[in-house]
């Protein structure tokens, strides 16, 4: 009798989902109208750049997609993979100089700027600034000077009481204000620094974290070792320190790339704010669903990268594991 | 441990360098915001970017939108190409901000005039001639028959709630002493959703919306805005306060727009309106007008022919207004009174002389 019970519970859960999961595919594949999508796929990808100047943020992409792949799933050794560190490095002045133009290309204003590029520029840009400012308020935050110590926690604490988007809205709304009229900071440049000081302070607890898990014991014998206190810094302990942080610090990352969609009720037309901008289309209005589906789908494909990416770095600082 | 603690200080300190480095230079205020747009030659504007039928992005790329065509007849009238104009996106509560900064040199962004805008003591714009007069309106399902407020009586109208929509409509009825119940939801697209429902007769918000709402519905064409307005909503584009250059430029290419209308100027029949200006001596009002007699332009610090660029480039204010929101597009709002005044509208411009 129960195991009826139980079969026909099995059944109408199964016939359940199975209409559901019907009803969205119907849906997707019949229901839906991708025209949104398809007809705006260089606006997603590079906002409102100017037409014949669109391959450069395209190529930054590619590259950056293109190493991606090669750190992910290329030659596990040779000069490619001694090549990757620096390559990656390099991305960041490649992006700007593609982006912003001048050295022989047009110059394109920030105005410009949009989409998918601008929202990788803005996640690559302040947590390549907010990683070492992170890591010296760590140190800080453990240094034997009172002031220093106690000037980085109170920025620590303060910055993580603050809500994120208000911190935006004093960048982006108020730093104009007291600035004195005809001195403007470009806005792309007070998003990332507004970012980045936000990062930071949660970045130097990630790195506290690992600072604290090196036994007192490595200095000492680093010291034993005749290593100067930089050196002992940088050779011994900040490696492993940070070896230990990276799962928070890949969380920071993935974090902040979903926040710089915050941006986009600041009227930087990133990802979400172009969406936004493309629905106020008349030939596109109400289509809600399919949009932001689509950004779902972008925002996880680029998370889901740097999850993978993260967790490749992770493997590779392994000792142990690397060295086999 | 001594020198990491350095290294941060000196860190911070690099920090802190960098951003003032990246600081632009100083500039001067003296000078006109137009002298600076000429030299420039380029127009910064600041738009929504996201409201139907007045500025919103097409798939290639670009603006467009009333609003737009306002930045673009300016660009025309200011710098002599439509083209020359840089877009800035703005949320409702960076608009004045931006301004005040020096980040756009006009604001074309479906802005309510009122008086604490415009005054010195609030957020002290100047404010060019209304380019749309928005208000709150009413839409009701087209085989219902309602022409008017009156046929509504006793009608359920769908509004939301605790707003100033709300508060109008109440009034306007209260003003007719006709009795009607309203349906009150949080937000728009739940009146939206109430009226498809056909939980009420009609729904009200600002015709610019209704609009926009409308041209997302399964059928559109089944549904009508009434050409009652139940408030007053003039929207206008402004420039900064106290930069009487600026404003004035600003004021007089709205109101060629609005002149070449009446004149029947268009932007097909432009440059022939040219030819039989300069051949004619006597249409003398007309050369004044086009710039083949006279220095109109130049007391205003443009071009003599600037309103023959600005209507080369976006036509005359009922062509702008028909391209975006006539019955032609999809966000088709009632001319009502953003007609001419002699059509019985407040479109309306004072004499070019």
């Amino acid at each position: 009798m129960n195991r009826w019970l139980d079969r026909s519970i099995t059944l109408l859960i199964l016939a359940l989902i199975g209409w559901a999961g019907w009803s969205l595919l119907h849906w997707l594949l019949v229901g839906a109208d991708w025209s949104v999508v398809t007809t705006n796929l260089p606006l997603y990808a590079v906002g409102s750049f100017p037409a014949d100047q669109r391959w450069r943020p395209l190529l930054w992409m590619a590259v950056l997609i293109t190493l991606t792949l090669l750190t992910l799933v290329g030659p596990k050794r040779g000069w490619v993979r001694r090549w990757l560190p620096l390559a990656w490095i390099a991305m960041a002045p490649l992006g700007l100089w593609l982006l912003a133009g001048g050295l022989g290309l047009l110059p394109v204003g920030t105005r410009s700027w949009g989409g998918l590029t601008l929202t990788l520029l803005l996640t690559g840009g302040s947590g390549a600034l907010a990683l070492p400012l992170g890591i010296l308020l760590a140190l800080g935050r453990r240094s034997d000077l009172p002031v220093l110590r106690w000037s980085s926690a109170g920025y620590i604490e303060l910055m993580r009481a603050v809500p994120l988007i208000a911190v935006l809205f004093f960048g982006q709304l108020l730093i104009p204000l007291f600035l004195p009229p005809g001195l403007e900071i470009n806005r792309v440049l007070r998003a990332v620094v507004a970012f980045a000081l936000f990062a930071a302070a949660y970045i130097a607890e990630d790195v506290r974290g690992g600072l604290q898990a090196i036994p007192p014991t490595q200095r000492e014998a680093a010291a034993v070792l005749g290593l100067s206190p930089v050196q002992t810094l940088q050779l011994v302990v900040l490696p492993q320190a940070l070896r230990i942080a990276l799962p928070s610090l890949t969380n920071q990352a993935v974090g902040l790339l979903q926040n710089t969609s915050l941006m986009a009720i600041l009227g930087l037309v990133e990802l979400l704010g172009i969406s936004r901008s493309l629905l106020a289309n008349p030939a596109f209005i109400g289509r809600y669903l399919e949009v932001y589906l689509w950004l779902a789908a972008v925002y996880w494909l680029a998370c889901t990268a740097m999850a993978l990416l993260a967790r490749h770095l992770e493997f590779q600082l392994d000792p142990v594991r690397s060295s086999r | 441990m001594r020198f990491c603690r350095h290294f941060s200080l000196f860190g911070a300190l690099g920090v802190l360098v960098t951003l003032l480095g990246s600081c632009a230079s100083l500039g001067t205020t003296e000078t006109s915001r137009l002298d600076l747009v000429k030299q420039r030659g380029e127009l910064f504007c600041g738009v929504s970017g996201k409201i139907p039928g007045f500025s919103f992005l097409s798939p290639e790329g670009t603006y467009t939108g009333l609003d737009v065509d306002i930045c673009r007849a300016m660009a025309a009238a200011f710098v002599g190409d439509a083209d020359k104009v840089q877009y800035r996106p703005l949320t409702a509560p960076e608009r004045f901000t931006a301004l005040r900064s020096g980040e756009i040199d006009l604001l074309s962004r479906n802005t309510t005039q009122t008086l604490s805008r415009d005054a010195a003591g609030g957020n002290g714009i100047s404010f060019a001639p209304v380019v749309f007069h928005d208000g709150q309106g009413l839409i009701v399902p087209k085989d219902s028959g309602v022409q008017s407020l009156q046929d509504l009586s006793g009608k359920a109208i769908c509004v939301g709630s605790g707003t100033t929509t709300e508060q109008n409509l109440n009034d306007a009825f209260a003003a007719l002493g006709l009795p009607y119940t309203p349906i009150k939801y949080q937000d728009l697209n739940q009146v939206v959703g109430g009226y498809l429902q056909g939980r009420c007769a009609a729904m009200t918000s600002d015709r610019s919306q209704l609009a926009a709402a409308r041209s997302g519905f399964a059928d559109p064409e089944e549904h009508v805005i009434l050409a009652d307005r139940l408030s007053k909503e003039p929207l206008a584009p402004g420039v900064v306060g106290g930069d009487q250059q600026m404003a004035d430029a600003m004021t007089w290419v709205v109101y060629a727009l609005i002149e070449a209308e009446e004149r029947g100027i268009t932007q097909a029949n432009v440059d022939a309106m040219v030819k039989k200006a300069e051949a004619d001596p006597s249409q003398a009002a007309l050369r004044r007008f086009l710039g083949v007699d006279g220095d109109l332009g130049s007391k205003l610090g443009l071009p003599n022919d600037f309103v023959v660029k600005a209507i080369r480039a976006t036509g005359n204010y009922g062509e702008i207004y028909d391209r975006h929101l006539g019955p032609d597009t999809e966000v088709a709002i009632p001319r009502g009174a953003n007609r001419l005044a002699e059509d019985g509208g407040l479109m309306i411009a004072p004499p070019f002389t």
